[in-house]
């Protein structure tokens, strides 16, 4: 399976990483033993523009899935991120402070928002949607925002 | 000051700021332009239009060849500083808004054509740091003409 999958709209190429899940909102998760890593997909980081503030719930918050895990503000919206796994938050990136910028310019790698120790991972994952669904929902959505 | 010192060492700085059209940070980046070569060093100061270097203009190619710039830029693709650079000039200091917004939080811009109150205000603060750098790179100019004067 390759690396990424990648879909064009007009004038936009979106990539949506292999091996991760993706909520409905476009936060992605992937498992790394029995922590989840999460951050925020291509599509979303190139809809909402350059990031000028992350602010992410610390280290030892406790989340239920879909609570809210982190604030972004872009030069043209601010969105409250919905956490796509339940549990405890392990650790977060330190560079969204001083650097969340690099939300834009590596989603799927230093761009990482935080990692959850998940509570009950095979429920989530349920909920969650597989690459391939996910891009099909960047067409509809790309398509309907750029008519 | 001799006359070969006075052309060697800038009287002015040019401020090159982004081009980009419907686009806050793009906007804010104009109105500073325009509060530091009209209002707060106009003496210092000019402007030169990034839509001018691309077209080529010799004018504006020569304004920026021979004088140090300052390039305000409304993104991460920095045309203003690329292409600044590629028109042969000297950038004595780049500032990105984005940048400068993350140290004037309170100052949220919003607005394209007409910028909120914040965003006003952002262009102020940037428009002052601006100022600075002007005044540092002509003193720079000035210390070393006299010593070499």
């Amino acid at each position: 399976m390759p690396e990424f999958l990648e879909i064009t709209v007009d004038k936009f190429i979106f990539r949506i990483a292999a091996g991760r899940l993706y909520s409905s909102e476009g936060v992605w998760a992937k498992q790394e033993g029995n922590l989840v890593r999460i951050g925020l997909s291509d599509f979303v980081q190139q809809r909402s523009g350059d990031v000028a503030f992350a602010e992410i719930k610390p280290a030892g918050t406790r989340l239920a899935f879909g609570d809210e895990v982190a604030v972004i503000e872009t030069i043209k919206v601010n969105i409250g991120l919905g956490s796509p796994v339940s549990g405890e938050i392990v650790v977060t990136n330190p560079d969204m402070e001083l650097a969340p910028e690099a939300i834009n310019q590596d989603p799927y790698g230093d761009g990482w928002l935080a990692v959850i120790k998940a509570s009950d991972w095979i429920a989530d994952s349920d909920r969650l949607m597989h690459p391939e669904a996910y891009l099909e929902r960047v067409r509809i959505e790309a398509q309907r925002e750029i008519g | 000051m001799s006359e070969s010192v006075k052309e060697v060492f800038p009287k002015k700085v040019v401020i090159v700021p982004c081009s980009g059209i419907g686009k806050t940070y793009g906007t804010v980046s104009r109105e500073a332009a325009y509060l530091v070569t009209e209002e707060v060093r106009p003496e210092e100061t000019q402007l030169v239009a990034l839509s001018m270097l691309v077209l080529g203009d010799p004018q504006a190619r020569a304004d920026v060849a021979a004088n140090p710039a300052v390039t305000i830029d409304g993104c991460k693709l920095a045309c203003a500083t690329k292409m600044v650079q590629e028109s042969g000039g000297t950038v004595a200091q780049d500032f990105d808004v984005l940048d400068v917004y993350r140290r004037y939080r309170q100052f949220k811009p919003q607005g394209i054509a007409e910028l909120n109150e914040s965003g006003l205000q952002l262009a102020g603060a940037l428009a002052e740091e601006v100022a600075r750098v002007v005044d540092q790179v002509l003193t720079a100019g000035q210390d070393r003409g006299g010593s070499d004067g």
